[in-house]
């Protein structure tokens, strides 16, 4: 008996130890986190102002906004989304339902994971060859291509996985009762999967937000005010590289004030997209 | 028709009514394996089969050659002659999903499409008809009331269909499959998942059902298929072992592996 206790005790202690490391471990992860929200509404907060979000990005020691950059942004990516996300449904679309036994779904997974995890500057290079160079110059358009052949991977991914998790049975239920495939797939696999789906164009969307290289090469940036998609195109992340990276004050200030608004945007669309999962799990 | 007492004890008197199904030569295959063999038998019209077996014996992959629901899978594949009132719907011109709304089919969980109540029975009856408002209330109403499922959910027939208790779902999925006025129902241990109350609820309805269809079960549950069915497949190892009158099969079997299945020596 007395060994079993010291066994015991051994175990006990152990687990003290182990359970120290993990809480430690977490806690650097969330450390980090904290501090660089916490930086990035000590330095922001101070230069939000309704002139962010009215006036143009200034020249050097002139005081402005960011206007065009948040517009830029939100253009580029809408456009990103709108071309990226239908190619991402169908080809998840067909990969689960059509040709969840095919070879050729096996093959587009494996690229498919490959273009997931491709660095996204190769991305924008790919697109500076295919339509920069060809065009003759930078533009919006070049910039909203580099975004949706990101934004195509995630939707793909995410798509496939959640029309898996919709079980076999109600694929069975619905062909039993004498749908054909795709109703079955638009009204019983799509609906069941819905907010699985949609949670992926969010996080898509969050993704190509934040992106920086692949715009550098195909957007390029503007200092002022452009609505023509065939010209150069400001974007928040692109004016923070270049305003953080600049010896000017109120630049430097912008660029905070930028990655705020980016970093909270993306936030909000992670709170939302988590909150659309855990709606899921709960039923 | 001959009268019930004049029938030979020793022929299954399934031979005297109308068959619905005719089962000739039936050989299944998941991929190279050999899951049905030779399967021979005769379902007859407005009354419920069972079949019974231990697992693996194909019950359930025989009733879903009936509706062909096993082409969902590749490598899946039947050899031989299905008759759906003489017609052979194993034939390749066959339409699968007209086959489908004449035979439908309710599983062993309990399968509401996410969506609402009414919108679950409604769903399958739209594929097929073009019909009014009023009538489609009418006949959700027909359908709910045919699954003894009306009294609990007329007044919430827009919640979803997921909000409801396991048994009430499969008598939702119930009353979706007659709602498509199918001449078959197909249902694959329909009561495995269900706590006894709700089985209770199942079996009435089976046996209510049939005066208007032919209904074929897979049970695993042998006392339910004594209790629902007029008559026995018992079917091990791929094969049809006996298949007669349900008395018959639980009382006098012919076969010793019948005998020793329904007396619980193995399965």
């Amino acid at each position: 008996m007395s060994t079993s206790l010291a066994l015991h005790n051994s175990r006990k202690r152990k687990n003290g130890v182990m359970m120290t490391l993990c809480v430690i471990a977490a806690g650097i992860g969330l450390a980090w986190l904290a501090l660089i929200l916490g930086a990035l509404l000590y330095k922001g907060l101070s230069g939000l102002s309704l002139s962010v979000f009215t006036q143009m990005t200034p020249p050097p020691g002139d005081a402005g906004g960011l206007l065009n950059a948040i517009y830029g942004s939100i253009v580029m990516t809408i456009i990103g989304i709108v071309v990226g996300t239908p190619i991402g449904v169908l080809a998840g679309t067909y990969m689960a339902e059509y040709g969840r036994f095919s070879k050729l779904t096996t093959v587009v997974r494996f690229i498919n994971d490959i273009l997931l995890s491709a660095p996204s500057i190769i991305i924008g290079l790919f697109v500076y060859e295919l339509l920069v160079r060809p065009m003759g110059h930078f533009s919006a358009i070049a910039g909203a291509v580099a975004l949706s052949i990101l934004v195509i991977p995630v939707v793909v991914r995410t798509t496939e996985d959640m029309l898996n998790l919709v079980p076999n049975a109600l694929r069975e239920a619905g062909a039993a009762i004498g749908a054909p495939r795709w109703v079955v797939i638009r009204s019983v696999a799509y609906r069941a999967a819905l907010s699985g789906i949609v949670t992926g164009i969010l996080l898509a969307i969050a993704r190509i937000s934040g992106e920086t290289a692949p715009l550098l090469f195909t957007a390029l940036n503007n200092q002022f005010w452009s609505s023509n998609l065939n010209a150069p195109m400001a974007s928040l992340p692109v004016t923070i590289f270049q305003f953080a990276l600049s010896p000017y004050e109120e630049w430097q200030q912008l660029a905070w004030t930028g990655a705020l608004i980016i970093t909270m945007t993306v936030l909000g669309l992670s709170v939302i997209a988590r909150s659309l999962t855990g709606r899921r799990e709960d039923r | 028709m001959k009268p019930m007492l004049s029938t030979d004890l020793n022929a299954p008197d399934t031979t005297v009514e109308k068959a619905k199904i005719e089962v000739k030569n039936l050989n299944f295959y998941y991929g190279q394996s050999k899951a049905l063999k030779d399967i021979n038998l005769s379902l007859p019209e407005r009354s419920v089969t069972a079949f019974i077996g231990p697992s693996g014996c194909g019950k359930s992959t025989l009733l879903r050659v009936l509706n062909r629901i096993y082409e969902l899978y590749p490598k899946q594949s039947a050899e031989g002659q299905v008759l759906l009132d003489g017609k052979n719907i194993l034939d390749r011109s066959q339409d699968l999903n007209l086959l489908r709304t004449k035979i439908g089919m309710v599983f062993q969980k309990p399968t509401p499409f996410p969506m609402s109540i009414y919108e679950n029975i409604a769903f399958g009856v739209r594929l097929y008809e073009k019909i009014s408002k009023a009538e489609m209330d009418s006949r959700v109403e027909q359908a709910l009331k045919r699954a003894a499922l009306w009294n609990e959910v007329k007044d919430k027939l827009n919640a979803s269909g997921l909000s409801l208790s396991g048994g009430q779902q499969q008598r939702l999925c119930i009353a979706r499959t007659v709602a498509v006025k199918p001449e078959v129902i197909l249902l694959d241990e329909p009561a495995s998942a269900l706590d006894p109350l709700s089985t209770a609820k199942i079996e009435e309805l089976i046996d209510e059902l049939q005066a208007d269809y032919t209904i074929v079960i897979v049970t695993h549950n042998m006392q339910q298929a004594a209790r629902v069915s007029r008559q026995t497949a018992f079917m091990y190892l791929g094969e049809l072992v006996e298949f007669d009158r349900t008395e018959k099969i639980f009382t006098s079997p012919r076969e010793k592996r019948t005998q020793d299945y329904i007396t619980g020596r193995f399965g």
